[in-house]
């Protein structure tokens, strides 16, 4: 155990010490895995804040129940015990088609067209706040609603959320390729970084191996150098994630405050922090194991 | 400690580097191998030092046979010795005091137990005041010393020199060869190969002359 510790306690003092003498190079490195980094983690952010707007907006979803213009007198209030009784209705408003001509006139009193009608065309409503708001459950109140007895039409005003979330879907999936796509590049720079660095440490690597360092004795510094690339780059991507949304917000408070919404961007939270660090720290140790079984060990025997 | 048994390397060009060579050498003495550049003295010591492996015939060290050991294992047999390189091998990115520290690293030996090793090993090549030179500022013989130095360093049983005077002039030389025979008479296994005449082998040493990869005679040098 006490050997094991001083191994790598060696080997990732080394890794820092050339850090050190190579300062500016090492600082270039990280920021290009930076940025490479910092655009799905932005991406992420907006969808992630956009994702949490949508859910705002859909407990604003209403269903709208139109009667039929001859419905007999008993179905609005057999209509209104139902919906009562009904657990998947949050609560309901009822309309008469009286009320609904005299807000349309008081909302365009100089229309001509509505003053010369002889009867009133508009049916009686009830406009339903459901009480769960996924498609399943709307989709069934629906159905239940449009079976009632006097129920001319079932409008779901949703279709537009439901367009929303298909988008917000595809920017996910874009996200994710993206993400993988950038990975790859990732992985590419590192390899060729720590294959650099391997080229660099040719002596070394040589005479280490003929005086007898095992294999893992050589390559311990590499890992730890691409593991080390990953997590400081992956940090540098946080930090400039930060600093972009908080720009993005500046403009957009005054944007939120015209709609009466309070919307901003979300900062990335603990769980992303880590998890961002996390994932460029594995893909940083994978490409330096990668570059090194291909390119370390074919020189030496 | 070491014994060659009709041992044959032959490399993948064909040619063959040794034929057939059979000795054996005990703990404690000073043997010089010798013979014509191109007569095989490399590869007799890299078969010795475990960086080869011979392609027929039996290398044993310490009663370990060589061409059996695992690759993993290797590296464990190399630690018995001390490496003395034909062109050094010094690093030239670091000073005097870590080119020696390499291989205490590679044994796990650390902080201030390695300080004290490298600081007497410099001690006795003579070069404790260069501990932080650069060795590109040494002279030829100082870079030779610190090569011995950190050939020493892990205290090595056995200690293999290739052309360890081959460049230097006569002054220097004579330095060197009673550095080794400073470490012989403390009990180290002192292995020579050169290419010139033994002028400085003033005392009964084994001799192992090769020629065209053949073994042409084992004797003492009085």
């Amino acid at each position: 155990m006490n050997a094991w510790l001083t191994q790598h306690a060696q080997a990732l003092g080394l890794v820092l010490r050339r850090f050190k003498t190579n300062k500016l190079s090492t600082l270039l490195i990280c920021l290009a895995i930076g940025v490479t980094l910092a655009l799905p983690s932005i991406l992420y952010a907006v969808l992630d804040s956009v994702n949490g707007l949508a859910n705002n907006v859909k407990s604003e979803s209403q269903i709208s129940v139109f009667l039929a213009l001859n419905h007999d007198e008993d179905a609005i209030a057999s209509i209104k015990t139902a919906l009562e009784k009904n657990t998947a209705i949050k609560n309901f408003k009822f309309v008469s088609k009286d009320d609904a001509l005299s807000q349309l006139q008081a909302a365009d009193a100089n229309n001509d067209m509505l003053n010369s009608l002889e009867k009133n065309p508009l049916p009686d409503a009830f406009f339903i706040e459901p009480s769960k708001l996924d498609a399943e459950s709307i989709e069934s109140l629906k159905k239940d609603l449009s079976r009632m007895n006097g129920v001319e039409e079932v409008i779901v005003d949703g279709a537009w959320i439901k367009r929303l979330n298909y988008l917000l879907l595809l920017g996910k999936k874009a996200m994710l390729i993206i993400a993988s796509l950038l990975a790859f590049a990732l992985a590419t720079v590192i390899g060729n970084t720590i294959r650099m660095q391997i080229v660099t440490q040719q002596a070394e690597i040589e005479l280490s191996r003929l005086i007898g360092a095992t294999k893992s004795f050589i390559r311990r510094p590499f890992l730890y150098a691409g593991a080390l690339y990953g997590l400081i780059g992956g940090l540098f991507a946080l930090i400039i994630t930060c600093v972009v949304i908080m720009l993005f917000n500046q403009s957009l408070t005054p944007l939120a405050t015209e709609y009466q919404t309070n919307f901003s961007l979300k900062l990335p939270n603990l769980f992303t922090w880590g998890a961002t660090c996390f994932l460029a720290l594995a893909v940083g140790l994978a490409s330096a194991y990668l570059a090194m079984s291909k390119s370390l060990f074919k020189s030496i025997h | 400690m070491i014994t060659f048994d009709n041992v044959t390397k032959r490399y993948p060009d064909s040619h063959e580097a040794l034929t057939g060579v059979s000795f054996t050498i005990e703990q404690g003495e000073m043997v010089y191998v010798t013979g014509h550049s191109g007569a095989g003295k490399s590869t007799l010591l890299k078969l010795m030092a475990a960086i080869e492996r011979p392609t027929s015939g039996t290398v044993l060290i310490n009663n370990q046979n060589v061409s059996k050991l695992k690759e993993a294992t290797l590296p464990y047999v190399r630690r018995k010795f001390g490496l003395i390189f034909q062109d050094h091998k010094l690093l030239y990115d670091r000073n005097c005091y870590h080119n020696v520290a390499l291989p205490l690293a590679i044994n796990d030996i650390t902080g201030a137990e390695a300080g004290k090793r490298i600081r007497a090993a410099l001690d006795k090549v003579g070069l404790l005041d260069k501990e932080k030179a650069m060795p590109i500022t040494l002279s030829g013989g100082e870079q030779q010393r610190l090569a011995i130095a950190r050939a020493v360093v892990s205290r090595p049983s056995i200690l293999i020199a290739d052309e360890p005077t081959g460049n230097l002039d006569r002054n220097y030389a004579a330095d060197i060869l009673q550095l080794f025979n400073a470490f012989q008479q403390v009990g180290v296994t002192v292995i020579i190969a050169t290419h010139d005449a033994l002028g400085n082998a003033n005392q009964q040493n084994k001799v192992l002359h090769l020629n065209q990869g053949k073994l042409a005679n084992t004797e003492a040098v009085t």
